[in-house]
């Protein structure tokens, strides 16, 4: 896309507001938008009080991307701005492209402006319903169990699914990739799936699975056993555990790659939000500026947010843990953490054995054990625990089982939740949080996320989910959001004045620490 | 001596594939006697790549088998690619070769303006970074691309499959091989030569990519079966004009051969409704015309074949001229 340059615009500045007058140095700052989020380019570029740089972007018909860079960059200072979102490869590879041509167009330092930083969190499990290649068609209901269900509150998780669907077994045991495959497909009830990318004239893709495998990439079926056409679900488990059973079966992580090739493609410098690994910058031989949209998201809490004093900060996971507990201390608020986990000593052992995790995390005064329909006899007259809630599933028991439990960690009831998460992806995470919340007695629950992708149906998830107000960053596009979920339900707060500030402070050799605290 | 045939004993060719070429893939596997490796590449719903990996490839010589090509896709493929090609890095592969058939992004080397992005020489550096040891392909664009690796790369060439073509499946006698663009005139000239035949040019004005306004014939193609030789069809343009150009010059036939047959766009439109008697292309990509003057040639062999040869180290060079059969 090419920008076209607005006259007027300096001077609705210059008369709305007192700016620094452009200095010579600023001059030497080009930005180029790459066709992911030209809004926030847009935006970015007004903080930093320039205009964006022509760029021509498009493909050509044999579907490589183009690009031709309109302004001169000699010896200039080159950010990049590409999230990492729509169709992520060609909006990657446009990116690595741009960063090329002007390094080879003779640009003095080249940065990567990656609101949205893809690939930095894949599953590392092969086949988890979350994340997983399956897709499945938008359904008009959703029941936010968690799989396996949470029996809590007269045991509102109806005992519908089939024993199977609560047990799954380790991935890389024996024989196990089979019936983990099968164990997911059944569990997560797949319809009709929806290609991810439907056109005509597709290849016919080699070999053809069963419906539920039809869809996006197939893979390679191994051992010359295309030809044979596949019909049941256990088939496509066949694939990868029929000959070598002892091999664990591995999910390639490529956040050194990606963080290579921005390297290899001459990027100097890269500056992010929000990552989902702190290790990530690690990845690089290069700087990488990792902002926080926390400053941000507490001020959205503080002014937003009616009685915010009494709110619990929620984190979704144990993984985010970290992230939510920052802001509970900076705003001195409660904290409570969902915590999921597998176990596979469930059933050994005193069912109290499995009820200690609280440690020193605040707890309910009111025992509300009492209420939960647990499965297994629990004494309902025990001391306060950390509400959690298990089902398993497996009537064999002899075989090695895990069993998953949610709990609530911490106390929520009659409470504002705030569930925080750096990114939201197909939703299962924070719908599931959601309604547990409500069912531990949460009056409200807030969804505080940086990044959302919502791919799949997860936007319709979030619409039948119990959250009541989803707070997103606008790293990523947000219109389709706003629009699905409606104004009311979704507020996108602005982070282009953190990127323009950094921007604008890199550049002039500043230091950009306390954009770390304050937000901008 | 003993202790390196005891190496080469525990270290086989190990056969992975991406999603772009399945039916190559499967071709080489099925040549070479050697079952594709158990990866799955998938998309993710959020449209990101993801690898399984499902055998161990650990200190063996791994091929990677993936094509340019994909109007939506090429993109997909190539992130696939070079995933593939560092998740066998990490792995411990001992050799990573890639075996791209259609280079892609391949017309994009050089400068041709200014601030253009010479993204040939990206991919290859992007290649090289992911952990690719060894390259094979098959008909650069330029051969020139061979320069912008650090690595080895064979370029193959279909020739010799035009080659076995030209005579068992064309009438050779009264034919004449006709370059459509000045670029291409040497492939042609050299083809002329094992074949002795007379070659014509076809002389080109362009003013846009893609967009070809005045074609000049140099040569004579009064009644001839005219050969039409290029390296890749892609939107069909040049053939197609070509071809009108050839015919109103009184040119008996025209069959176009080409190594890669990408056929984007509206290429299948502009063929259906071209003089083309022909068109023959090899199978670097898959091709989808339903067309039918579209006939295909067979080059899973030669790739196989430099498969092997690279792994027991023997000379490539015997395949620059001879089409296994």
């Amino acid at each position: 896309m090419s920008f076209k340059v607005d006259l007027e615009y300096p001077f609705k500045r210059y008369h709305c507001k007192t700016q620094p007058t452009k200095s010579i140095v600023m001059s030497s700052i080009v930005i180029f938008g790459g066709e992911s989020h030209p809004e926030l380019v847009k935006k970015i570029c007004e903080n930093v009080n320039i205009h964006p740089s022509q760029v021509t972007l498009g493909k050509f018909s044999n579907g490589e991307t183009s690009i031709s860079v309109g302004d001169s960059v000699r010896e200039k200072d080159v950010y990049v701005i590409q999230s990492g979102c729509g169709q992520v490869n060609d909006t990657f590879m446009q990116l690595l492209i741009l960063i090329s041509a002007c390094k080879s167009a003779s640009a003095s330092r080249v940065t990567a402006v990656m609101p949205y930083f893809c690939y930095s969190r894949q599953p590392d499990t092969p086949y988890t319903v979350k994340g997983a290649p399956l897709i499945s068609k938008p359904r008009e209901t959703y029941t936010f169990e968690s799989n396996p269900g949470t029996p809590i509150n007269g045991g509102s998780s109806t005992k519908s699914n089939s024993s199977s669907s609560m047990t799954t077994q380790r991935p890389g045991a024996d024989s196990s990739f089979k019936s983990l495959n099968t164990t997911i497909r059944n569990t997560i009830d797949l319809q009709q799936p929806q290609p991810s990318r439907v056109q005509p004239g597709v290849r016919p893709v080699l070999p053809t699975l069963n419906n539920t495998m039809s869809l996006s990439r197939i893979p390679i079926i191994p051992g010359g056993k295309v030809q044979t056409p596949r019909t049941s679900n256990a088939d496509a488990g066949e694939l990868f555990n029929s000959q070598n059973a002892g091999y664990k079966l591995w999910v390639v992580q490529a956040g050194t790659l990606i963080a290579n090739l921005l390297t290899a493609s001459g990027a100097d410098h890269v500056i992010t939000m929000d990552l989902h690994d702190p290790q990530f910058p690690g990845f690089f031989n290069i700087p990488v500026d990792n902002l926080y949209c926390q400053p941000i998201q507490m001020n959205y809490i503080q002014h937003h947010i009616p009685d915010y004093q009494d709110a619990v900060i929620i984190s979704p996971d144990a993984g985010g843990a970290k992230r939510a507990t920052a802001i509970a201390d900076a705003l001195e608020l409660s904290f409570a953490l969902i915590h999921k986990e597998r176990r596979s000593q469930l059933l050994k052992g005193p069912p109290d054995a499995t009820l200690t995790s609280g440690g020193a995390l605040p707890v309910s005064p009111k025992p509300l054990v009492a209420t939960l329909n647990f499965p297994r006899n629990i004494n309902a007259s025990s001391p306060p625990k950390p509400q959690i809630s298990h089902r398993h599933g497996g009537d064999d028991v002899n075989q090695s089982k895990y069993i998953q439990t949610t709990m609530v960690v911490g106390d929520v009831r009659n409470k504002v939740c705030i569930i925080v998460d750096d990114l939201v992806d197909t939703s299962y995470t924070i719908t599931r949080a959601a309604k547990l919340l409500k069912d531990q007695g949460a009056t409200k629950v807030y969804a505080l996320i940086t990044h959302g992708i919502f791919s799949g149906d997860a936007l319709n998830r979030i619409n039948q989910s119990s959250i009541d107000k989803l707070i997103i960053s606008n790293t990523i596009p947000q219109d389709k959001t706003v629009q699905f979920l409606g104004k009311d339900r979704v507020d996108v707060i602005d982070v282009s004045r953190v990127f323009g500030e950094a921007i604008r402070r890199i550049h002039n050799g500043e230091s950009i620490s306390m954009l770390f605290e304050h937000g901008w | 001596m003993d202790r390196s045939s005891e190496d080469m004993s525990t270290n086989s060719i190990k056969l992975l594939a991406g999603n772009s070429h399945p039916e190559l893939a499967e071709k080489i596997s099925t040549r070479l006697g050697i079952s594709l490796s158990k990866v799955g590449v998938y998309q993710y719903s959020n449209k990101e790549t993801s690898v399984t990996i499902g055998e161990s490839i650990r200190d063996e010589d791994v091929y990677i088998i993936q094509t340019g090509i994909g109007a939506q896709e090429i993109n997909d493929f190539l992130m696939e690619l070079l995933i593939l090609i560092h998740a066998c890095k990490t792995a411990s592969a001992r050799r990573i070769t890639a075996v791209i058939p259609n280079f892609p992004y391949a017309r994009q080397d050089k400068k041709d303006k200014s601030r253009a992005p010479i993204t040939a020489k990206l991919i290859a550096n992007l290649l090289q970074t992911a952990g690719c040891d060894h390259v094979i392909t098959m008909d650069l664009h330029a051969s020139q691309i061979q320069g912008f690796f650090h690595i080895p790369v064979d370029n193959l060439y279909a020739e010799p499959s035009v080659l076995n073509y030209i005579k068992t499946r064309t009438d050779l006698h009264n034919a004449i091989l006709v370059s459509p663009d000045a670029g291409g005139a040497k492939r042609v000239a050299s083809l002329a030569d094992k074949l002795d035949l007379n070659f014509a040019l076809i002389h080109k004005e362009r003013q846009k990519a893609n967009e070809v306004s005045r074609m000049l014939l140099v040569g004579d193609v009064t009644g001839k079966s005219c050969l039409l030789v290029d390296d890749m069809a892609d939107t069909c343009g040049t053939l197609v004009k070509a071809c009108d150009t050839l015919m109103s010059h009184g040119a008996k036939e025209v069959i176009a051969i080409v190594t890669h047959g990408i056929f984007s766009g509206d290429a299948r439109e502009k063929l259906k409704n071209s003089r083309l008697s022909r068109i023959v292309c090899t199978n670097t990509v898959p091709v989808e015309l339903d067309l039918a003057i579209v006939d295909q040639m067979d080059i899973s062999p030669t790739l196989a074949e430099a498969i092997r040869r690279l792994h027991n180290g023997e000379s490539v060079s015997y395949l620059f001229t001879h089409a296994p059969v």
